[in-house]
């Protein structure tokens, strides 16, 4: 009897305390409504409601970068420095002769670039780069690039870069110096490995970072892979230059260390025509292939800390090309067509750079270049010149992400058809970028 | 020829290795807090990697190759947004060709969606003679709890449409993160009195204090509610004045009701210059400023000297999880800097 009594007191508790909870719960849900009601009409809200305020619309526009470098630039030299690579003992004079491509002693401009990128579609996207120059403009790129194939798979159509080694790929306003480095200025030009094209790369499926690259580009390469043609020399049809290439990075467990190598072989059609008589009308004329190889690498120290200080980059790369020519003719001595013209050269560029202070970095560069320079000519003669050297110091300062002031001193002996020279050049370069903001490749 | 052939073998060989668990969601997230959050939320069924270290400068991030091996493995992608990752995001997803992770894609998630947006710019055209102004809004908005929430929920709802079988897992998940979240900012007996929506509600609407002092003069004393956790440490320093390094507080400071008289950085990104440090100084010894608030990334010279010339106190707090022994998880990283401004305060 008591127990039930207990039990129905409890009950009678239960029954009351719950509708008693419940009006609580809307009592003080009321009375926050209220609050916030009051506090809606007038305007304390000190804080903006969450909304979708400032959210981004991706315009349909393509993003448009405009980078403007400009820099002073002086040397010791009698007749300049263009001068001097065009007379470098088995590099010079590779090209179609009288084509001075160089800096002028005193203010210089590097070409207006103009740059822009946007996806077209959900399979490809497109970019272009214009480089205006005072005597007009020029394609530097025009690439379609699928975005969409399975497996790492990437085509790659148009003008373009070629992706071997490090500097290759980079626009002139990304370097860390002012200048190239000689191996690629002498074996490539100024303007290195660019052609219409097609590149087919594979990001493989390993654990580590494996990326392996096919190429194949018309050939027009000045310096390496010239293509002449005409009444003197038999036509090729394109592609004409071939590239393979590979990079790979290994997991390193430290995040403050990263290093990447490289490695890559080309080989392409390659004519030359000279004027041996110094007449001014070219005499002889020859044909074959040029093959070119090397590897890079580069590590990377990133210190964590803001404004690049305490980062270090140390980048180096070596390559060899090799020559294989024959006199197809030849107006001063026809008993010469036939005859084989081999070269072979090589060289290598080892470079630092080291961020001492918020955005600012100092760097060194050593080049060589010539330690193997072997050229056999065509009446069965046969010289080893020596070979050229430089080294650059500069500092920069990014004052931030849009521009940056550099400083850079360049001294070298180079081993030139008239002897060696020594030569002291000064570098001061400012450069802005305008525009989107692009993102940094590795 | 047979040494191709050993080399193809080889790749094939060490391709067997890369596929990883299938059961599990493969996420790489670009900041330490959005790991922290995804993992707190999938729990065993993701494994999470990020890009950007807690004690380093997600404005300095190289795009190094191992971050597109880890991109072209993942499901989902998650970003803070608002052009933090400008510097590095594309190269990253780019290079790692994964086609599911493109922007736009279910694998591709910008946690910003719906948070509460400060420092968006008003003025009608921005350029960059302002320093490094984003112009989608300030990035730093993990800092705010409230935006916490946010990030939670996005991510949430993205686990749950890519890997449905798990959607309860998620969903549980969720509600007990943002349950400890909830308790951490207003104190676990206030939660459990008033419930984290409610109180959350009036934080917005800036009524929180009013109404716990309207529901005290109609409670009897011993029900009587208190604002604990962030709220309550942080209320007696409301308006207070602080110094900070970079514009990467102002979530935290406009949530807590702190007050950045100046930054160390004449313009976001730029770094410290003698002249600006002359005039923080001037407004440090005018207004007496007790704090200089920075992350532990930053040099601490220019901090120093302001110090030397005017007692005002360094604290040097990460904030971002990772970047100090305490901040552990989302939760203890808020905590960790909730607790050491307020000792500095004190």
């Amino acid at each position: 009897m008591k127990k039930n009594y207990i039990y129905l007191m409890v009950l009678i508790i239960i029954l009351c305390s719950a509708p008693l909870r419940a009006q609580d719960d809307q009592q003080l849900e009321k009375e926050i409504e209220e609050l916030l009601a009051g506090a809606k009409s007038s305007e304390e809200i000190k804080r903006p409601a969450p909304s979708s305020t400032g959210r981004y619309f991706q315009s349909l526009n393509p993003d448009i970068s405009v980078i403007v470098d400009t820099f002073y630039q002086r040397d010791d030299s009698k007749e300049g420095i263009a001068h001097i690579f065009e007379e470098t003992e088995g590099f010079g004079h590779s090209c179609t002769a009288g084509h001075h491509h160089g800096p002028d002693e005193g203010f210089n401009m590097n070409h207006l670039e103009l740059y822009f990128s946007a996806n077209a579609d959900p399979y490809f996207k497109g970019w272009g780069v214009a480089a205006v120059t005072e005597e007009g403009a020029e394609m530097e790129e025009a690439v379609i690039q699928t975005t969409a194939l399975p497996h790492g798979l990437q085509l790659k159509f148009g003008k373009f870069f070629s992706d071997f080694g490090r500097i290759n790929p980079q626009h002139a306003h990304s370097w860390d110096f002012s200048d190239q480095p000689l191996i690629y200025r002498l074996t490539l030009g100024t303007h290195g490995l660019n052609d219409k094209g097609i590149q087919a790369s594979w990001l493989m499926p390993t654990d580590f970072y494996l990326l392996a690259g096919l190429e194949a580009f018309q050939g027009n390469n000045e310096v390496m892979f010239n293509h002449i043609g005409g009444d003197h020399l038999s036509d090729k049809s394109g592609p004409r230059i071939f590239v393979g290439w590979l990079k790979l990075a290994p997991n390193l467990a430290n995040v403050n260390h990263a290093i990447q190598f490289g490695t890559f072989f080309s080989r392409g059609v390659h004519q030359e025509e000279h004027d041996g008589n110094t007449d001014g009308t070219y005499d002889h004329w020859l044909t074959g292939h040029s093959k070119f190889g090397g590897f890079d690498f580069v590590y990377k120290f990133d210190d964590l800390r803001a404004y690049g200080v305490g980062d270090i980059t140390v980048q180096g790369e070596y390559f060899q090309r090799r020559k294989d020519l024959t006199v197809e003719n030849h107006d001063l001595n026809t008993a010469l067509i036939g005859r084989d013209k081999i070269e072979k050269q090589d060289g290598y560029y080892l470079q630092t750079t080291y961020g001492f202070l918020p955005r600012w970095r100092v760097g060194v560069r050593w080049d060589r270049i010539g330690m193997i320079n072997d050229i056999d000519l065509p009446p069965g003669t046969s010289s080893s010149p020596d070979g050229s050297d430089q080294l650059a110091l500069m500092v920069d300062w990014t004052l931030s992400e849009f521009s940056r002031l550099r400083f850079q001193y360049t001294d070298g002996d180079y081993e030139t058809e008239e002897g060696k020279e020594d030569v002291s050049r000064i570098f001061l370069q400012l450069q802005i970028s305008l525009g989107t903001h692009g993102a940094h490749k590795f | 020829m047979k040494k191709l052939m050993i080399c193809l073998t080889m790749l094939l060989l060490l391709t067997g290795f890369s596929w990883s668990d299938e059961n599990r969601l493969n996420v790489v997230t670009t900041t330490t807090d959005l790991k922290s959050i995804a993992e707190m939320i999938g729990g065993e069924y993701v494994s999470v990697t990020n890009i950007c270290q807690g004690n380093q400068d997600p404005h300095f991030i190289q795009a190094k190759p191992i971050y597109m091996v880890r991109a072209r493995n993942a499901d989902l992608w998650i970003r803070i947004g608002l052009e933090l990752e400008i510097g590095y995001e594309e190269p990253i997803i780019e290079g790692s060709r994964n086609t599911r992770i493109q922007i736009g894609d279910p694998g591709h998630l910008d946690a910003s969606e719906g948070v509460l947006l400060l420092e968006v710019p008003t003025t009608q055209k921005i350029d960059r003679s302002m320093g490094d102004v984003h112009p989608l809004g300030n990035p730093h908005y993990w800092l705010d709890p409230y935006n916490g929430r946010v990030m939670a929920k996005n991510i949430a709802d993205r686990l749950k449409k890519l890997a449905p079988a798990n959607k309860d897992i998620f969903g549980k998940n969720y509600q007990a993160f943002i349950r400890k979240l909830d308790e951490a900012m207003f104190g676990k007996e206030l939660v459990a009195e008033i419930g984290g929506e409610r109180l959350w509600g009036l934080e917005l609407a800036g009524k929180l204090i009013e109404f716990i002092d309207q529901q005290n003069a109609i409670r009897n004393p011993q029900s009587a509610i208190k604002l604990a956790g962030w709220v309550g440490k942080m209320r007696p320093h409301q308006g207070k004045k602080i110094i900070t390094y970079h514009r990467s507080w102002s979530y935290f400071v406009n949530r807590f009701n702190l007050v950045v008289a100046e930054e160390l950085e004449p313009k976001p990104g730029i770094p410290p210059s003698p002249r600006h440090l002359v005039k923080v100084i001037k407004k440090i010894k005018a207004d007496d400023t007790k704090i200089l608030i920075m992350e532990n990334y930053y040099s601490r010279k220019a901090p120093e000297f302001v110090s030397k010339k005017t007692g005002i106190t360094i604290v040097q707090v990460a904030n971002a999880v990772g970047g100090e022994k305490e901040a552990v998880d989302y939760i203890s990283m808020i905590d960790n800097i909730a607790e050491k401004i307020d000792a500095a305060l004190k």
